[in-house]
Protein backbone atom coordinates (compact mmCIF):
# COMPACT_ATOMS: atom_id res chain seq x y z
CA UNK A 1 0.00 0.00 0.00
CA UNK A 2 0.98 3.75 -0.95
CA UNK A 3 0.22 5.85 2.21
CA UNK A 4 0.15 9.36 0.15
CA UNK A 5 0.04 10.23 -3.31
CA UNK A 6 2.88 12.83 -3.06
CA UNK A 7 5.05 9.57 -3.26
CA UNK A 8 3.87 9.25 -6.75
CA UNK A 9 4.35 12.41 -7.77
CA UNK A 10 6.17 12.83 -11.58
CA UNK A 11 9.57 14.37 -10.62
CA UNK A 12 8.64 18.20 -12.21
CA UNK A 13 5.61 18.35 -9.37
CA UNK A 14 7.47 16.78 -6.34
CA UNK A 15 10.80 19.91 -7.57
CA UNK A 16 8.00 22.48 -7.92
CA UNK A 17 6.67 21.29 -4.34
CA UNK A 18 10.01 21.61 -2.98
CA UNK A 19 10.83 25.00 -4.72
CA UNK A 20 7.10 26.45 -3.19
CA UNK A 21 8.35 25.01 0.39
CA UNK A 22 12.28 25.96 -0.03
CA UNK A 23 11.48 29.56 -0.46
CA UNK A 24 8.74 29.87 2.30
CA UNK A 25 11.54 27.97 4.68
CA UNK A 26 14.29 30.10 3.24
CA UNK A 27 12.09 32.94 4.21
CA UNK A 28 10.55 31.39 7.67
CA UNK A 29 14.44 30.71 8.73
CA UNK A 30 15.65 34.36 8.02
CA UNK A 31 12.86 35.80 9.63
CA UNK A 32 12.44 33.81 13.19
CA UNK A 33 16.07 32.23 13.88
CA UNK A 34 18.60 34.90 14.30
CA UNK A 35 21.92 31.87 13.64
CA UNK A 36 20.53 31.11 10.24
CA UNK A 37 20.33 35.19 9.80
CA UNK A 38 23.53 36.02 10.95
CA UNK A 39 24.77 32.87 8.72
CA UNK A 40 22.79 34.05 5.53
CA UNK A 41 24.22 37.81 6.45
CA UNK A 42 27.82 36.73 6.39
CA UNK A 43 27.05 34.70 3.09
CA UNK A 44 25.93 37.26 1.02
CA UNK A 45 22.33 36.07 0.45
CA UNK A 46 19.17 36.97 0.88
CA UNK A 47 15.55 35.24 1.04
CA UNK A 48 14.72 36.09 -2.22
CA UNK A 49 17.91 35.17 -3.50
CA UNK A 50 16.63 31.44 -3.74
CA UNK A 51 14.61 31.37 -6.73
CA UNK A 52 15.58 27.92 -8.07
CA UNK A 53 16.41 24.61 -6.32
CA UNK A 54 19.68 24.89 -7.75
CA UNK A 55 20.00 27.85 -5.68
CA UNK A 56 19.97 26.20 -2.77
CA UNK A 57 23.34 25.00 -2.71
CA UNK A 58 24.23 28.48 -1.95
CA UNK A 59 22.79 28.54 1.38
CA UNK A 60 25.15 27.93 4.29
CA UNK A 61 25.35 24.57 5.78
CA UNK A 62 23.81 23.80 9.23
CA UNK A 63 26.01 21.69 11.62
CA UNK A 64 24.93 19.54 14.56
CA UNK A 65 27.91 22.32 16.88
CA UNK A 66 25.08 24.94 15.68
CA UNK A 67 23.05 22.90 18.50
CA UNK A 68 25.60 23.12 21.04
CA UNK A 69 26.34 26.13 20.29
CA UNK A 70 22.99 27.33 20.66
CA UNK A 71 21.55 25.17 23.06
CA UNK A 72 19.25 24.27 24.25
CA UNK A 73 16.78 25.73 21.93
CA UNK A 74 18.15 28.72 20.17
CA UNK A 75 17.57 27.40 16.82
CA UNK A 76 13.90 27.01 17.28
CA UNK A 77 11.40 29.46 15.47
CA UNK A 78 8.35 29.07 17.62
CA UNK A 79 7.48 30.63 21.01
CA UNK A 80 7.87 27.80 23.90
CA UNK A 81 4.11 27.60 24.22
CA UNK A 82 3.80 26.74 20.61
CA UNK A 83 6.21 23.15 21.56
CA UNK A 84 4.09 20.39 22.18
CA UNK A 85 6.69 17.74 22.31
CA UNK A 86 10.48 17.46 22.89
CA UNK A 87 12.75 14.79 21.92
CA UNK A 88 16.47 14.74 22.21
CA UNK A 89 19.88 12.95 20.71
CA UNK A 90 23.11 13.02 21.74
CA UNK A 91 25.61 15.59 21.61
CA UNK A 92 28.90 15.34 20.54
CA UNK A 93 29.83 16.96 23.99
CA UNK A 94 28.04 16.57 27.44
CA UNK A 95 24.96 18.44 26.24
CA UNK A 96 22.13 16.99 24.09
CA UNK A 97 21.28 17.61 20.64
CA UNK A 98 17.43 19.36 21.72
CA UNK A 99 15.10 18.94 19.13
CA UNK A 100 11.14 20.11 19.17
CA UNK A 101 8.00 20.14 17.79
CA UNK A 102 4.76 21.76 16.97
CA UNK A 103 1.18 20.25 17.02
CA UNK A 104 1.44 20.51 12.81
CA UNK A 105 5.09 19.36 13.19
CA UNK A 106 3.46 16.41 15.05
CA UNK A 107 1.37 15.58 12.09
CA UNK A 108 3.28 15.83 9.31
CA UNK A 109 6.20 13.81 11.20
CA UNK A 110 3.83 10.72 12.15
CA UNK A 111 2.29 10.90 8.82
CA UNK A 112 5.91 10.34 7.18
CA UNK A 113 6.38 7.93 9.30
CA UNK A 114 3.16 6.04 8.16
CA UNK A 115 3.89 6.13 4.99
CA UNK A 116 7.66 4.37 5.61
CA UNK A 117 5.36 1.54 7.76
CA UNK A 118 3.79 1.33 4.36
CA UNK A 119 6.76 0.90 2.44
CA UNK A 120 7.61 -1.94 4.43
CA UNK A 121 4.68 -3.86 4.40
CA UNK A 122 2.60 -2.65 7.85
CA UNK A 123 -1.17 -2.85 7.32
CA UNK A 124 -4.43 -1.68 10.29
CA UNK A 125 -4.43 -5.94 10.35
CA UNK A 126 -0.95 -5.64 12.25
CA UNK A 127 -0.29 -5.97 15.84
CA UNK A 128 3.05 -4.30 16.11
CA UNK A 129 5.59 -4.66 19.62
CA UNK A 130 8.02 -1.90 19.24
CA UNK A 131 11.58 -3.11 21.11
CA UNK A 132 13.01 0.91 20.65
CA UNK A 133 13.75 2.22 23.73
CA UNK A 134 11.21 4.70 24.74
CA UNK A 135 12.60 8.35 26.77
CA UNK A 136 13.85 11.29 24.58
CA UNK A 137 14.81 8.63 21.89
CA UNK A 138 12.35 9.60 18.69
CA UNK A 139 12.75 6.08 17.15
CA UNK A 140 10.41 4.71 19.37
CA UNK A 141 7.73 7.22 19.82
CA UNK A 142 7.73 8.34 16.14
CA UNK A 143 7.00 4.43 14.59
CA UNK A 144 4.12 3.88 17.72
CA UNK A 145 2.75 7.17 16.19
CA UNK A 146 3.00 6.19 12.74
CA UNK A 147 1.83 2.84 13.23
CA UNK A 148 -1.17 4.28 15.37
CA UNK A 149 -1.80 6.12 11.99
CA UNK A 150 -2.58 3.41 9.81
CA UNK A 151 -4.62 1.83 12.15
CA UNK A 152 -1.86 -0.83 13.69
CA UNK A 153 -2.40 -2.37 17.20
CA UNK A 154 0.46 -1.11 18.93
CA UNK A 155 2.56 -2.46 21.74
CA UNK A 156 4.67 -0.07 23.75
CA UNK A 157 7.24 -2.77 25.03
CA UNK A 158 10.43 -0.83 24.88
CA UNK A 159 13.92 -2.48 25.16
CA UNK A 160 15.29 -5.07 27.21
CA UNK A 161 13.84 -7.88 29.05
CA UNK A 162 13.98 -10.49 26.77
CA UNK A 163 11.78 -12.91 28.55
CA UNK A 164 8.89 -10.32 28.40
CA UNK A 165 9.37 -9.80 24.53
CA UNK A 166 9.31 -13.06 23.70
CA UNK A 167 6.00 -13.79 26.13
CA UNK A 168 4.51 -10.93 24.45
CA UNK A 169 5.11 -12.18 20.93
CA UNK A 170 3.81 -15.21 21.78
CA UNK A 171 0.64 -14.26 23.54
CA UNK A 172 -0.12 -11.42 21.42
CA UNK A 173 0.02 -12.80 18.40
CA UNK A 174 2.38 -9.92 17.01
CA UNK A 175 3.35 -9.82 13.36
CA UNK A 176 5.27 -6.49 13.60
CA UNK A 177 8.51 -5.70 14.96
CA UNK A 178 10.07 -2.62 15.88
CA UNK A 179 13.56 -2.81 16.83
CA UNK A 180 16.95 -2.22 15.94
CA UNK A 181 18.47 -4.71 13.34
CA UNK A 182 21.15 -6.30 15.61
CA UNK A 183 18.51 -6.76 18.27
CA UNK A 184 16.14 -8.22 16.18
CA UNK A 185 18.65 -10.92 15.72
CA UNK A 186 19.47 -11.20 19.23
CA UNK A 187 15.83 -12.09 19.93
CA UNK A 188 15.13 -14.07 16.88
CA UNK A 189 18.05 -16.37 18.28
CA UNK A 190 17.05 -16.60 21.85
CA UNK A 191 13.57 -17.86 20.74
CA UNK A 192 14.99 -20.30 18.64
CA UNK A 193 17.64 -21.89 22.03
CA UNK A 194 13.86 -22.19 23.67
CA UNK A 195 13.03 -24.19 20.86
CA UNK A 196 10.33 -21.95 19.95
CA UNK A 197 10.47 -22.05 15.58
CA UNK A 198 9.53 -18.42 14.43
CA UNK A 199 7.58 -19.70 11.42
CA UNK A 200 5.59 -22.07 12.57
CA UNK A 201 4.82 -20.64 16.45
CA UNK A 202 4.45 -17.18 15.61
CA UNK A 203 2.80 -15.10 13.40
CA UNK A 204 5.72 -12.15 13.05
CA UNK A 205 5.99 -11.52 9.47
CA UNK A 206 7.20 -7.86 8.93
CA UNK A 207 10.07 -6.36 10.48
CA UNK A 208 10.91 -2.23 9.99
CA UNK A 209 13.94 -1.95 11.34
CA UNK A 210 16.04 1.42 12.45
CA UNK A 211 18.90 3.18 14.68
CA UNK A 212 21.43 1.06 13.00
CA UNK A 213 22.08 0.81 9.35
CA UNK A 214 21.36 -2.59 8.30
CA UNK A 215 23.98 -4.80 5.88
CA UNK A 216 22.92 -7.18 3.50
CA UNK A 217 24.65 -9.92 5.10
CA UNK A 218 22.31 -8.85 8.57
CA UNK A 219 19.30 -8.87 6.29
CA UNK A 220 20.44 -12.98 5.35
CA UNK A 221 21.11 -13.52 8.91
CA UNK A 222 17.71 -12.55 9.01
CA UNK A 223 16.03 -14.67 6.92
CA UNK A 224 17.63 -17.47 8.74
CA UNK A 225 16.67 -16.98 11.91
CA UNK A 226 13.07 -15.70 11.39
CA UNK A 227 12.78 -17.47 8.10
CA UNK A 228 12.32 -16.54 4.25
CA UNK A 229 9.18 -15.15 4.49
CA UNK A 230 10.36 -12.48 6.57
CA UNK A 231 9.63 -9.18 4.96
CA UNK A 232 12.54 -6.75 6.59
CA UNK A 233 13.28 -3.25 5.84
CA UNK A 234 14.78 -0.51 7.21
CA UNK A 235 13.91 3.05 7.97
CA UNK A 236 16.46 6.38 8.13
CA UNK A 237 16.39 9.39 10.59
CA UNK A 238 17.58 11.17 13.05
CA UNK A 239 16.22 13.60 15.25
CA UNK A 240 17.40 16.59 14.16
CA UNK A 241 15.81 16.21 10.81
CA UNK A 242 12.36 14.94 12.55
CA UNK A 243 13.26 11.37 13.76
CA UNK A 244 12.65 8.46 11.97
CA UNK A 245 10.40 9.26 8.51
CA UNK A 246 12.73 10.55 6.43
CA UNK A 247 13.34 7.70 4.23
CA UNK A 248 12.44 4.22 4.26
CA UNK A 249 12.77 1.10 2.32
CA UNK A 250 9.93 -0.50 0.24
CA UNK A 251 9.73 -4.04 -0.55
CA UNK A 252 11.36 -3.96 -3.52
CA UNK A 253 14.76 -3.47 -1.25
CA UNK A 254 16.76 -1.05 -3.39
CA UNK A 255 17.07 2.08 -1.77
CA UNK A 256 15.49 4.06 0.90
CA UNK A 257 12.26 5.93 -0.45
CA UNK A 258 13.20 9.59 0.54
CA UNK A 259 9.79 11.58 1.60
CA UNK A 260 10.70 14.23 -0.95
CA UNK A 261 7.77 16.67 -1.10
CA UNK A 262 9.37 17.21 3.23
CA UNK A 263 12.84 16.60 2.99
CA UNK A 264 15.59 17.60 0.12
CA UNK A 265 18.55 15.36 0.00
CA UNK A 266 21.97 16.51 -1.50
CA UNK A 267 24.99 14.91 -1.46
CA UNK A 268 28.81 16.66 -1.30
CA UNK A 269 32.23 15.76 -0.51
CA UNK A 270 32.64 16.15 2.91
CA UNK A 271 35.99 17.53 2.59
CA UNK A 272 35.63 20.20 -0.48
CA UNK A 273 31.28 20.58 0.42
CA UNK A 274 30.85 20.38 -3.49
CA UNK A 275 27.44 19.21 -3.92
CA UNK A 276 28.06 15.67 -6.30
CA UNK A 277 26.41 14.52 -9.36
CA UNK A 278 23.61 11.77 -8.71
CA UNK A 279 24.68 8.28 -8.10
CA UNK A 280 28.15 9.39 -6.12
CA UNK A 281 28.53 8.35 -2.78
CA UNK A 282 28.89 11.45 -0.56
CA UNK A 283 28.09 13.01 2.54
CA UNK A 284 24.30 13.81 2.94
CA UNK A 285 22.93 16.67 3.58
CA UNK A 286 19.19 17.25 4.41
CA UNK A 287 17.25 20.42 3.84
CA UNK A 288 13.86 19.99 6.12
CA UNK A 289 10.62 21.94 4.28
CA UNK A 290 7.89 23.16 6.38
CA UNK A 291 8.96 22.20 9.79
CA UNK A 292 7.74 24.60 12.28
CA UNK A 293 9.60 24.72 15.24
CA UNK A 294 13.10 23.30 13.92
CA UNK A 295 13.31 24.37 10.63
CA UNK A 296 17.16 23.22 9.25
CA UNK A 297 18.53 23.88 6.11
CA UNK A 298 21.28 21.91 4.10
CA UNK A 299 21.86 19.83 7.80
CA UNK A 300 25.02 18.05 7.52
CA UNK A 301 24.38 14.63 8.42
CA UNK A 302 27.33 12.74 8.46
CA UNK A 303 25.84 9.87 7.10
CA UNK A 304 27.28 8.72 3.32
CA UNK A 305 25.46 7.26 0.86
CA UNK A 306 24.01 8.14 -2.37
CA UNK A 307 21.24 9.29 -4.27
CA UNK A 308 19.42 7.33 -7.39
CA UNK A 309 16.29 8.84 -9.03
CA UNK A 310 15.53 5.94 -11.18
CA UNK A 311 11.60 4.79 -10.98
CA UNK A 312 11.35 2.16 -8.43
CA UNK A 313 9.29 -0.81 -9.39
CA UNK A 314 6.67 0.30 -6.58
CA UNK A 315 5.18 2.85 -8.65
CA UNK A 316 6.30 5.53 -5.87
CA UNK A 317 8.47 7.98 -7.88
CA UNK A 318 10.77 9.46 -5.22
CA UNK A 319 14.56 9.35 -5.03
CA UNK A 320 15.99 6.44 -2.97
CA UNK A 321 19.26 6.52 -0.80
CA UNK A 322 21.36 3.59 -0.53
CA UNK A 323 22.46 1.93 2.74
CA UNK A 324 24.46 4.25 5.25
CA UNK A 325 27.84 2.59 4.07
CA UNK A 326 29.97 4.48 6.84
CA UNK A 327 30.09 8.02 8.45
CA UNK A 328 31.55 11.24 7.61
CA UNK A 329 32.76 11.85 10.99
CA UNK A 330 33.97 9.50 13.89
CA UNK A 331 30.45 8.74 15.47
CA UNK A 332 29.78 5.74 16.36
CA UNK A 333 26.16 3.85 16.08
CA UNK A 334 26.37 1.30 19.92
CA UNK A 335 22.90 -0.87 20.34
CA UNK A 336 21.33 2.02 18.02
CA UNK A 337 22.55 5.07 20.27
CA UNK A 338 24.67 7.49 18.59
CA UNK A 339 28.33 8.06 20.49
CA UNK A 340 30.91 10.27 19.96
CA UNK A 341 34.27 9.54 21.00
CA UNK A 342 34.33 13.36 22.36
CA UNK A 343 31.27 12.46 25.06
CA UNK A 344 33.47 9.76 26.52
CA UNK A 345 36.52 12.01 26.60
CA UNK A 346 34.48 14.74 28.39
CA UNK A 347 33.63 12.16 30.97
CA UNK A 348 37.25 10.38 31.32
CA UNK A 349 38.46 13.99 31.87
CA UNK A 350 36.39 14.76 35.28
CA UNK A 351 38.10 11.19 36.50
CA UNK A 352 41.20 12.20 38.52
CA UNK A 353 42.27 8.97 39.33
CA UNK A 354 42.94 8.21 35.41
CA UNK A 355 44.80 9.22 32.87
CA UNK A 356 43.57 11.44 29.70
CA UNK A 357 44.66 8.62 27.64
CA UNK A 358 41.93 6.37 26.41
CA UNK A 359 41.11 3.82 23.71
CA UNK A 360 37.61 2.70 22.37
CA UNK A 361 36.86 -1.23 21.23
CA UNK A 362 33.58 -1.47 19.59
CA UNK A 363 32.60 -5.38 18.96
CA UNK A 364 29.60 -7.74 18.46
CA UNK A 365 28.97 -10.26 21.02
CA UNK A 366 25.74 -12.53 21.08
CA UNK A 367 24.86 -9.67 17.95
CA UNK A 368 24.54 -7.27 20.71
CA UNK A 369 26.99 -4.46 20.69
CA UNK A 370 29.76 -4.12 23.07
CA UNK A 371 31.55 -0.97 23.56
CA UNK A 372 35.16 -1.69 25.83
CA UNK A 373 36.95 1.59 26.79
CA UNK A 374 40.39 1.09 28.03
CA UNK A 375 42.05 3.89 30.13
CA UNK A 376 45.57 4.39 32.39
CA UNK A 377 45.46 4.45 36.37
CA UNK A 378 47.70 6.75 37.14
CA UNK A 379 46.50 7.32 41.18
CA UNK A 380 48.36 4.87 43.24
CA UNK A 381 46.17 5.68 46.12
CA UNK A 382 43.86 2.79 44.64
CA UNK A 383 46.37 -0.14 45.29
CA UNK A 384 45.31 -0.14 48.90
CA UNK A 385 42.47 -2.58 48.10
CA UNK A 386 40.50 -4.28 45.45
CA UNK A 387 37.41 -2.72 46.49
CA UNK A 388 38.97 0.60 45.39
CA UNK A 389 40.17 -0.31 42.22
CA UNK A 390 36.50 -2.14 41.33
CA UNK A 391 35.05 1.17 42.81
CA UNK A 392 36.77 3.04 40.43
CA UNK A 393 35.98 1.05 37.47
CA UNK A 394 31.72 1.30 38.29
CA UNK A 395 32.50 5.04 38.65
CA UNK A 396 33.41 5.30 35.45
CA UNK A 397 30.84 3.03 33.96
CA UNK A 398 28.17 4.75 36.23
CA UNK A 399 29.73 8.29 34.68
CA UNK A 400 29.69 7.21 31.01
CA UNK A 401 26.18 5.53 31.65
CA UNK A 402 24.68 8.61 32.36
CA UNK A 403 26.41 10.47 30.19
CA UNK A 404 25.65 8.21 26.74
CA UNK A 405 22.81 6.10 28.35
CA UNK A 406 24.39 3.08 27.17
CA UNK A 407 26.29 0.17 29.70
CA UNK A 408 30.37 0.05 28.86
CA UNK A 409 32.88 -2.67 29.80
CA UNK A 410 35.99 -0.73 31.87
CA UNK A 411 39.54 -1.93 31.48
CA UNK A 412 41.90 -0.40 33.69
CA UNK A 413 45.74 -0.81 32.30
CA UNK A 414 49.29 0.47 33.64
CA UNK A 415 50.52 3.95 32.87
CA UNK A 416 51.95 4.66 29.39
CA UNK A 417 50.53 1.03 28.10
CA UNK A 418 47.90 3.33 25.40
CA UNK A 419 49.26 4.21 22.30
CA UNK A 420 50.19 8.49 22.08
CA UNK A 421 49.61 9.90 19.13
CA UNK A 422 51.40 12.74 17.56
CA UNK A 423 48.79 13.91 15.32
CA UNK A 424 45.19 12.56 14.53
CA UNK A 425 44.51 10.30 17.44
CA UNK A 426 43.21 6.87 16.61
CA UNK A 427 41.11 5.76 19.74
CA UNK A 428 38.55 3.73 18.05
CA UNK A 429 38.60 0.45 17.00
CA UNK A 430 35.15 -0.92 15.60
CA UNK A 431 35.71 -4.78 15.13
CA UNK A 432 32.22 -5.18 13.54
CA UNK A 433 32.42 -6.58 10.10
CA UNK A 434 29.11 -6.01 7.60
CA UNK A 435 27.24 -5.25 11.51
CA UNK A 436 27.69 -8.65 12.46
CA UNK B 1 55.75 -2.02 61.54
CA UNK B 2 56.91 -3.30 58.48
CA UNK B 3 56.13 -1.39 54.56
CA UNK B 4 55.13 -3.26 51.06
CA UNK B 5 55.12 -1.78 47.93
CA UNK B 6 52.04 -2.50 45.82
CA UNK B 7 52.18 -2.45 42.03
CA UNK B 8 49.60 -2.25 39.37
CA UNK B 9 50.21 -4.97 37.03
CA UNK B 10 47.97 -6.12 34.03
CA UNK B 11 46.92 -9.63 33.75
CA UNK B 12 49.26 -10.79 30.72
CA UNK B 13 52.68 -12.86 29.84
CA UNK B 14 55.29 -10.99 31.19
CA UNK B 15 53.77 -8.19 33.54
CA UNK B 16 55.20 -9.80 36.87
CA UNK B 17 58.80 -10.72 35.43
CA UNK B 18 58.45 -6.54 34.14
CA UNK B 19 58.12 -5.55 38.20
CA UNK B 20 60.97 -7.73 38.97
CA UNK B 21 63.62 -7.04 36.42
CA UNK B 22 63.07 -3.23 36.97
CA UNK B 23 64.27 -4.62 40.85
CA UNK B 24 66.39 -6.24 39.94
CA UNK B 25 68.59 -4.04 38.28
CA UNK B 26 67.86 -1.34 40.85
CA UNK B 27 69.54 -3.87 43.13
CA UNK B 28 66.55 -4.30 45.60
CA UNK B 29 66.16 -7.50 47.29
CA UNK B 30 62.43 -9.29 47.18
CA UNK B 31 61.77 -10.72 50.74
CA UNK B 32 58.11 -11.56 50.03
CA UNK B 33 55.77 -11.50 47.16
CA UNK B 34 51.77 -11.94 46.43
CA UNK B 35 49.42 -11.53 43.70
CA UNK B 36 46.03 -11.30 43.25
CA UNK B 37 44.22 -11.60 40.23
CA UNK B 38 41.21 -10.61 38.24
CA UNK B 39 40.38 -11.26 34.93
CA UNK B 40 42.30 -8.38 33.28
CA UNK B 41 44.78 -6.79 36.46
CA UNK B 42 46.54 -7.49 39.39
CA UNK B 43 48.17 -6.06 42.71
CA UNK B 44 51.16 -7.50 43.18
CA UNK B 45 52.20 -6.83 46.61
CA UNK B 46 55.62 -6.92 47.51
CA UNK B 47 58.25 -6.57 50.74
CA UNK B 48 61.48 -5.27 49.59
CA UNK B 49 64.56 -4.39 51.61
CA UNK B 50 64.32 -1.02 50.61
CA UNK B 51 60.67 0.17 49.91
CA UNK B 52 61.91 3.78 49.13
CA UNK B 53 64.39 2.65 45.89
CA UNK B 54 62.17 0.40 45.11
CA UNK B 55 59.03 2.57 44.55
CA UNK B 56 61.42 5.43 42.93
CA UNK B 57 62.68 2.94 40.54
CA UNK B 58 59.52 1.78 39.62
CA UNK B 59 57.49 4.78 39.22
CA UNK B 60 60.61 6.15 36.78
CA UNK B 61 59.81 3.17 34.70
CA UNK B 62 55.96 4.28 34.68
CA UNK B 63 54.65 1.71 37.23
CA UNK B 64 51.33 2.48 39.56
CA UNK B 65 53.26 2.03 42.86
CA UNK B 66 52.22 2.67 46.26
CA UNK B 67 54.08 2.30 49.84
CA UNK B 68 51.74 1.33 52.64
CA UNK B 69 52.23 -0.15 56.38
CA UNK B 70 51.79 -3.96 57.15
CA UNK B 71 51.97 -6.09 60.11
CA UNK B 72 54.94 -9.08 59.97
CA UNK B 73 55.15 -11.64 62.16
CA UNK B 74 57.19 -14.32 63.55
CA UNK B 75 55.87 -18.01 63.35
CA UNK B 76 57.45 -21.16 64.76
CA UNK B 77 57.87 -23.61 62.08
CA UNK B 78 55.82 -26.09 63.82
CA UNK B 79 52.11 -27.89 63.25
CA UNK B 80 49.01 -25.48 64.37
CA UNK B 81 51.49 -22.56 64.52
CA UNK B 82 49.38 -20.23 62.41
CA UNK B 83 46.33 -21.39 63.27
CA UNK B 84 47.35 -20.17 66.51
CA UNK B 85 48.13 -16.71 64.90
CA UNK B 86 45.05 -16.58 63.63
CA UNK B 87 42.70 -17.63 66.45
CA UNK B 88 44.84 -14.48 68.61
CA UNK B 89 43.73 -12.19 65.83
CA UNK B 90 40.29 -13.63 65.22
CA UNK B 91 39.60 -13.26 69.19
CA UNK B 92 40.54 -10.13 69.41
CA UNK B 93 38.18 -9.33 66.43
CA UNK B 94 40.92 -8.03 64.35
CA UNK B 95 39.74 -8.27 60.33
CA UNK B 96 42.45 -9.67 58.12
CA UNK B 97 42.29 -7.75 54.50
CA UNK B 98 44.99 -10.11 53.60
CA UNK B 99 47.39 -12.25 54.19
CA UNK B 100 50.80 -13.54 52.48
CA UNK B 101 53.52 -15.50 51.89
CA UNK B 102 55.78 -15.81 54.67
CA UNK B 103 59.45 -14.52 54.59
CA UNK B 104 61.55 -16.97 54.41
CA UNK B 105 64.85 -15.96 56.34
CA UNK B 106 68.33 -17.67 56.42
CA UNK B 107 68.63 -19.59 60.29
CA UNK B 108 65.53 -17.48 61.15
CA UNK B 109 61.70 -18.13 62.20
CA UNK B 110 59.49 -17.73 58.82
CA UNK B 111 57.00 -14.29 59.01
CA UNK B 112 53.06 -13.30 58.57
CA UNK B 113 53.23 -10.61 57.00
CA UNK B 114 48.78 -9.31 56.83
CA UNK B 115 47.00 -6.08 56.55
CA UNK B 116 44.14 -5.09 58.25
CA UNK B 117 42.45 -1.80 58.59
CA UNK B 118 42.78 -1.36 62.56
CA UNK B 119 46.57 -1.77 62.98
CA UNK B 120 46.18 -0.11 66.67
CA UNK B 121 43.70 -2.52 67.58
CA UNK B 122 45.82 -5.68 65.88
CA UNK B 123 49.23 -4.36 67.85
CA UNK B 124 47.57 -4.42 70.68
CA UNK B 125 46.09 -7.36 70.48
CA UNK B 126 49.47 -9.67 69.36
CA UNK B 127 51.54 -7.82 72.23
CA UNK B 128 48.99 -8.86 74.76
CA UNK B 129 48.92 -12.37 73.45
CA UNK B 130 52.75 -12.03 73.54
CA UNK B 131 53.45 -12.21 69.77
CA UNK B 132 56.26 -10.35 68.37
CA UNK B 133 55.94 -7.86 65.84
CA UNK B 134 58.81 -7.49 63.25
CA UNK B 135 60.36 -4.31 62.32
CA UNK B 136 62.26 -3.59 58.74
CA UNK B 137 65.71 -3.88 60.23
CA UNK B 138 64.66 -7.36 61.62
CA UNK B 139 64.09 -8.93 58.65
Amino acid sequence: MIWDKEETLPREEIKAIQLAKLKDTVRYIYDRVKPYRDKMDAAGIKPDDVQTLEDLKRLPFTYKADFRDHYPDGLFAVDKKDIVRYHASSGTTGKPTVVGYTRNDLDMWLNNVARLACMGGATADDVAQISFGYGTFTGALGLHGGLEKIGASVIPMSSGNTNKQIMFLQDMGVTLLVATPSYALHLGEEIRNRGIDPEKDLKLHIGLFGGEGMTEPMRDEMHKVWGDQFVCTQNYGMSELCGPGVAGECTELCGMHVNEDWFIPEIIDPETEEVLPPGELGELVVTCLGKEALPLVRYRTGDLTRLMYEPCKCGRTTCRMENISGRADDMLVIRGVNVFPTQIEEVLLKIDEIGPHYEILVERRNRLDVMTITVELIDDRLLDSYAKLSELESRIKKALKAQLGLATQIRLVAPNSLQRFEGKAKRVTDLRKDGL
Amino acid sequence: MIRQISVFVENQPGSMMNVTSVLTETGVNIRAISTFDTPEFGIMRLVVDDPVSAKNSLTEKGFVTRVSDVIGVELKDEQGNLNQMLKILADGKINIDYIYSFVIREGKAPVMVFHTDDFEQAEKVLETAGVKIMEEEEL
